[in-house]
């Protein structure tokens, strides 16, 4: 088997959700002698990344998400034994995202943070109608790479410019990418508030993520 | 080389050549064929909708004889209520702002709602609603619905008295997660029946249910089976089940109605079930992207419409509010674009209302 | 307010200035698509389905028929007395009006 065919096997694997199939197309790339960084790369976030546009599509569903983000997790432990020891702590980077306060809405901003942390980013979702410094407080506390400020209502999107003005103001602005995102945010938005991307969806968010933090 | 005025998805002014609005026709026509697996528009089709896009009248209409109804959803909010429901603030009682639409505006049908606009927090104040209700059904003409919106993420926590599913999903707790969205359904589903009993008493013509599935294929399901019973219970009842995206998101991925997995259907995938569950009349909603123009938007909106109309045995009236139906994301929408969308939809999606 | 208006202006049938409300009523009450609610209202009223969005032509018929006229016409059925004569007019049972008769003593 070329090992083209091994990552597609790694991919399918994922996309079928199963973990007993990922182990064992796992255990089959190792006996094959593939590196453990492109078993990862090349066929287990493949396909995780297969996964996120097929639930997009409505192909696939959340819990078939989870469960494709599980199967990887057993699949990189196995793998963890063949890696050095600081490759595998490796994360994509570190999140933090939440709904601004005043805005109790949920359920896009969970679907975007289960989608980030199924792309192998470290999450933190500190819920929604969250007060705003404390997205700074969390990302401070976490070594974050990256704010996501969600909101679906034009007025509580301000906070989005609020948050932004704060890190400035708590000389936090360079160390910290901002993402923006909900129904009534834009690109125009987040270019005239100063954020460093804007997401219309939680693919998009994946990749604009991936796009600025990789 | 002539340019035409057109609108971003957000709503900002663009000028496009003959050729790129084609070409952004195509293009969305094909993503919503692609998406759907249904027929993408025609080359008339697409020649219309072009045409549509390009007359230099800052408002178009429909042709005489091809009107339709108009339903309006959100109650009195857009005259009363604040920027978060594109209202004008205007303090009007709420009988005033029914009879305004109805006069004023030339409204073919109206709603009265609660100022919260979501089913649950009707409960505590079920009586005031019954006697608003009464009020406005002994001044107004036009057929007068209760309209709400399921938003079954208020019996979650800390909302509700069940355990957040999105909490539950991220550390990996899937059953449990689909067992609180399960129980969440059944309450809103009870809910709402009971809701709308109190309110079918009170001389109602009947219900609106606003931006069903917003959460998800579980805010669905809830809503298919209070259909079910209240046709049972009420069978002249006016029952209008609007959607809130074009995709039902699968968050509980399994839950079924007439054996049909809910989870990832398209417009015209929902329109027969929510005919089967007992509902009169279907509001399909496409969404807008905001990164794209006008005519990318409006050509995938009435693909997926059109779809809709053609699979649906009983009326579509297409959702065609703030972002959704080809209309530009923007509190204050653009006439221009707005009555293109209006009659693009109405002239080639056949809808039967808006 | 723009997005309502704007819509009724391009594609409504402009409520009871003219015969919205019938056709929509024949949605609701009888699942009739809209080329078939459109010929029953049209039938019903004498009219040409065209005229059901005539201000022209509905706004005398309506006064006649006591179902409501949209400028307030003193002595003209408003409201419920409106709808009971549209219920008689399009053979149909409107919820109110049930409830409404059910109180007479």
């Amino acid at each position: 088997m070329s090992k083209e065919e091994m990552f597609k096997e790694l991919a399918d694997a994922i996309i079928s959700c199963k973990k007993d199939a990922v182990i064992a197309a796992v255990n089959k790339a190792r006996s094959q002698g593939i590196a453990p960084a492109e078993i990862i790369e090349k066929g287990l976030a493949a396909g995780m990344n297969e996964v996120g546009v097929m639930f997009e599509r409505g192909k696939l569903f959340l819990p078939h998400v989870m469960m494709a983000a599980g199967a990887m997790q057993e699949g990189v432990k196995i793998l963890e034994a063949d890696m050095p020891k600081e490759a595998t702590s490796k994360k994509l980077g570190v999140i933090v995202n939440g709904t601004v306060e005043g805005d109790v809405h949920d359920i896009g901003k969970s679907i975007v943070s289960t989608m980030l942390q199924s792309a192998g980013f470290e999450v933190h979702d500190i819920g929604r109608d969250v007060p705003l410094q404390n997205f700074i407080d969390k990302a401070r506390e976490t070594n974050a790479q990256m704010i996501g400020l969600s909101a679906l209502m034009t007025t509580t999107m301000v906070g989005q410019k609020e948050v932004i003005e704060m890190l400035k103001e708590q000389g936090m602005r360079d160390k910290v990418k901002v993402m923006v995102g909900g129904a009534p945010a834009t690109q125009a938005w987040a270019d005239k508030i100063g954020a460093d991307c804007y997401a219309e969806n939680a693919s998009e968010a994946v990749a604009k993520a991936k796009e600025l933090l990789l | 080389m002539t340019e035409y005025a057109l609108r971003m998805g957000d709503g900002k002014r663009i000028f496009l050549t003959r050729e790129q609005i084609r070409a952004d026709l195509e293009a969305g026509t094909a993503d919503a064929a692609d998406l759907g697996s249904i027929p993408a528009l025609t080359g008339n089709e697409l020649d219309k909708l072009a045409e549509i896009l390009m007359m230099p009248a800052r408002m178009v209409g429909v042709e005489p004889g091809k009107e339709v109804p108009v339903t309006h959803d959100i109650g009195t909010i857009r005259l009363d209520g604040d920027q978060g429901n594109s209202g004008v603030g205007i303090p009007t009682s709420r009988l005033a702002g029914c009879m305004i639409h109805e006069r004023a505006m030339g409204a073919d049908t109206m709603e009265l709602g609660h100022i919260d606009y979501s089913f649950k927090p009707v409960k505590p104040v079920i009586a005031q609603e019954q006697q608003a209700m009464e009020v406005c059904q002994q001044n107004m003409i036009v057929p007068l619905f209760y309209g709400a919106m399921p938003n079954m993420g208020l019996y979650y926590t800390p909302d509700g008295p069940f355990e957040n599913p999105g909490d539950l999903m991220k550390a990996f707790k899937i059953a449990e997660a689909q067992a609180s969205m399960e129980h969440a359904a059944d309450h809103l589903t009870r809910d709402m029946i009971w809701i709308m009993q109190k309110l079918m008493f009170a001389g109602a013509d009947g219900v609106n249910f606003d931006t069903t599935g917003a959460a998800g294929d579980g805010d669905m399901f809830a809503t298919l089976r209070a259909v079910e019973s209240l046709r049972k219970q009420y069978p002249d009842m006016y029952i209008e089940v609007g959607m809130a995206g074009e995709l039902v998101l699968g968050m509980h991925g399994e839950l079924q109605y007439d054996n049909t997995t809910l989870a990832g259907l398209w417009p015209h995938q929902q329109a027969p079930l929510v005919a089967k569950a007992g509902a009169n009349v279907f509001g399909p909603v496409v969404n807008t992207n905001t990164s794209k123009s006008s005519a990318w938007n409006l050509a995938r909106a009435v693909t997926f419409v059109k779809a809709a109309v053609k699979a649906s045995p009983i009326p579509c009236h297409v959702n065609m509010g703030m972002g959704v139906g080809g209309i530009p994301m923007f509190e204050t929408p653009t006439i221009d674009a707005v009555s293109r969308a209006s009659k693009a939809m109405v002239e080639i999606a056949g809808v039967d209302g808006i | 307010m723009g997005m309502p208006i704007t819509h009724i202006m391009t594609s409504g049938m402009s409520g009871i200035r003219a015969a919205g409300d019938l056709v929509a009523r024949m949605q609701f009450a009888r699942n009739m698509r809209l080329k078939d609610a459109k010929e029953y209202v049209a039938k019903k009223l004498g009219v040409s389905t065209m005229d059901l969005s005539d201000e022209y032509v509905m706004r005398e018929l309506r006064e006649e028929l006591g179902i409501g006229v949209v400028t307030s016409v003193a002595g003209s059925p408003k409201g419920i007395a409106a709808k009971m004569n549209i219920e008689k007019l399009l053979d149909i049972k409107i919820n109110c009006c049930e409830k409404f008769r059910g109180k007479l003593k």
